[in-house]
């Protein structure tokens, strides 16, 4: 059925905020010397003139949708987690940790899903201090998470800078702090298409997304997690176990992100180096907060959000606009939405209060 | 480690606290009122960039420390309208205002301060004040700054001062910050006291920033406060929003900033990544409830629904 769209429609304020800032970014292009023509010539070349770009922009979409689905998952239970990047750090340590030791000759499909599994948990894992300190002593999750964010990045490079760990081995001064390659067996397959770096992590991300949205609308675990969002004490004499539904929450928010950080190393280039996680953790937050619960949100605005990062690479090379214009376009966007909020609730109410 | 080494480590320590401390202390103000700020990153970028913009173009580093604060409270505004006022998701506000201001000012640096003019900006002197900045080890730390330097010092002791939590403006932070309803009842402009402790916050950070940009580094690069304002942030929780421990904690991490360089040439071999995730480890056992000690206000990040 479809929706009846009014001035106070989500859909309604979204498109509006797009508009909004693609203005500011044309704006932007103008001062520095780029006509609109150029602009739009310049991004639809960067996002859908190359196989290799659709590609990529596939690739990124695939991270954004991981982090996103967790985050929801964990929002439905009335927690926040900000906590994706470093739980997505994890992931990829655990990852590189599997992938480099892996012996040739493993199986493709064993190693890959050896290699995903263990990032998944190291992000559970690491979702789990939160979750431990939210449960047991009351402490804010989003406090807790936005601290581990920055621990897991300076783990990132602890492991690549430290030879006992993830070091490559030193051979020379110039040997780069980073991980060796992960084994072959540990590559995430490509979709297969021509010049096309598309690997299955959109597929996996997908199914993953689909699934997310199902287990929250017509499951029993959904029900119990939106039962301990909308009120701890309701769904306890219920006969909710709430503790145990929020830790878990939590925990399977990790293990997304978690997913999404294997998928980043097992992914060409193979390593693990400082730097690798590149804010997807962060965004994939942001794409969670905007979705506002919704699965086909969140799969519609990582796909927006993975195809802006490739088209402002090329924006820079091809027209010549600063890259950091894309950075600026997507915040307006956001602060717009965001901004809106209270105009759209009004209209639909929903469980909008966060609390602490 | 010998005299040098040390006063060395100290000097560099406080540079790095001096900013950390005066964004942490105004953030400390505006988390007290129930507004997370994690755009502090954001404002101090702000206010770096737009300083080194009025010094270059006036020619004079008074102006463009006075223009990176006038920017730091125009980008406060901003956050101020849509945290308080439209009530939009503190945490997504914050990183998207950081993203946003790390896009403009790299933007703004290409377009405005190209070909080296963010280098060689007229900048402030160091001041040395005579016999003090004499004395072993502290001396050169605590009495070789630059008047920006001093002038952050001074604006830091006046924010513990006044909002400290026996004044009549502290607890009048503090009541909005943890029962945002019973202070509106009892006649508090619970909106109004918030947007101030933004405005704080962004004044301190504008603040930071300049003293960041005119006084220690001496021109701008594309972000170059890399985390310093999240730091603050962190700052702020592991002080456990009190003014002694937010000073304690600032002064730490600035030590630890300096250990990282320090370590190496005193052949000691800790990891410096481990000294990088040092303050947020601190940060998280402070807040965890294993030591006592005061507890995040109750309405931080929870919008209020009122007219002022």
């Amino acid at each position: 059925m479809m929706p009846r769209l009014h001035a106070r429609h989500p859909l309604v304020v979204a498109l509006a905020a797009m508009v909004i800032a693609a203005l500011v970014g044309f704006a932007l292009a103008a001062a520095a010397g780029a006509g609109p023509a150029d602009v739009i010539d310049a991004l639809i070349e960067g996002t859908l003139g190359s196989p290799f770009a659709i590609g990529t922009s596939l690739n990124n979409a695939a991270l954004l949708m991981l982090v996103a689905a967790g985050f929801t998952i964990a929002y439905r239970a009335g927690l926040v987690n900000v906590g994706g990047e470093g739980q997505l750090c994890l992931g990829g340590i655990a990852a590189t940790a599997v992938g480099v030791s892996m012996p040739d000759g493993v199986p493709m499909p064993i190693g890959v899903l050896t290699t995903l599994t263990a990032a998944a948990l190291a992000g559970a894992g690491w979702a789990a201090i939160a979750a431990w300190l939210r449960v047991k002593r009351g402490t804010s999750e989003i406090i807790t998470t936005l601290l581990l964010n920055f621990v897991g990045l300076a783990l990132v490079v602890l492991m690549v800078q430290e030879p006992s760990l993830l070091r490559q081995p030193v051979t020379s001064s110039e040997t780069l702090p980073q991980s060796e390659p992960l084994a072959t067996s540990a590559h995430l397959p490509l979709l297969g298409l021509a010049k096309n770096p598309a690997t299955i992590a959109i597929v996996l991300a997908v199914i993953l997304v689909a699934a997310v949205g199902i287990m929250l609308r017509h499951s029993a675990a959904g029900l119990r997690l939106s039962a301990v969002g909308l009120s701890g004490g309701a769904a306890a004499r219920l006969g909710v176990q709430v503790d145990r539904t929020a830790f878990l929450g939590l925990t399977t928010a990790g293990a997304f992100s978690g997913l999404a950080g294997g998928c980043l190393v097992t992914t060409a280039p193979f390593i693990l180096a400082d730097g690798f996680s590149s804010g997807f953790g962060f965004a994939g937050l942001v794409v969670g907060l905007l979705a506002r619960g919704s699965m086909t949100a969140v799969a519609a605005v990582s796909l927006l959000f993975g195809f802006l990062v490739s088209g402002g690479i090329n924006l820079q090379l091809a027209a010549g606009v600063p890259s950091s214009t894309i950075t600026v376009v997507q915040s307006v966007l956001i602060i717009l939405i965001a901004g809106a909020a209270w105009w759209t609730t009004s209209a639909a109410p929903s469980a909008q209060k966060v609390s602490v | 480690m010998n005299i040098t080494m040390l006063t060395e480590i100290i000097s560099s320590g406080v540079a790095f606290a001096i900013p950390l401390l005066l964004a942490a202390g105004g953030e400390s103000i505006s988390e007290r009122a129930g507004v997370l700020n994690l755009s502090m990153e954001g404002m101090m970028l702000t206010g770096a960039f737009a300083s080194v913009l009025g010094s270059v173009s006036t020619g004079s580093a008074v102006a463009g420390a006075i223009t990176g604060v006038l920017a730091g409270l125009l980008f406060g505004l901003g956050q101020a309208a849509l945290s308080v006022r439209f009530r939009a998701d503190q945490i997504v506000v914050g990183i998207a205002a950081n993203a946003l201001a790390l896009g403009l000012t790299t933007f703004g640096a290409r377009i405005l301060l190209g070909d080296g003019k963010g280098q060689n900006v007229p900048a402030f002197a160091d001041i040395r004040i005579p016999v003090l900045s004499e004395l072993p080890v502290i001396g050169p730390a605590l009495f070789g700054q630059t008047l920006l330097g001093y002038l952050c010092v001074a604006a830091i002791v006046a924010l513990a001062v006044v909002f400290s939590s026996h004044t009549m403006a502290g607890i009048r932070i503090d009541a909005v910050g943890e029962d945002a309803t019973s202070a509106g009842w009892t006649g508090l402009a619970v909106n109004r006291t918030r947007v101030l402790g933004v405005l704080i916050a962004s004044g301190a950070g504008g603040l930071a920033g300049a003293q960041l940009a005119l006084s220690e580094v001496r021109s701008f690069s594309e972000n170059m406060t890399a985390g310093m304002g999240y730091l603050a942030v962190v700052a702020v929780i592991a002080g456990r929003w009190t003014i002694s421990g937010i000073l304690w904690a600032a002064l730490f991490f600035g030590v630890a900033r300096a250990m990282q360089f320090a370590l190496p040439a005193l052949g000691v071999d800790i990891p410096y990544a481990v000294l990088v995730m040092l303050p947020y480890l601190i940060a998280l056992i402070a807040i965890s409830g294993f030591v006592g000690g005061r507890k995040a206000p109750s309405c931080l990040t929870v919008p209020y629904v009122g007219r002022v």
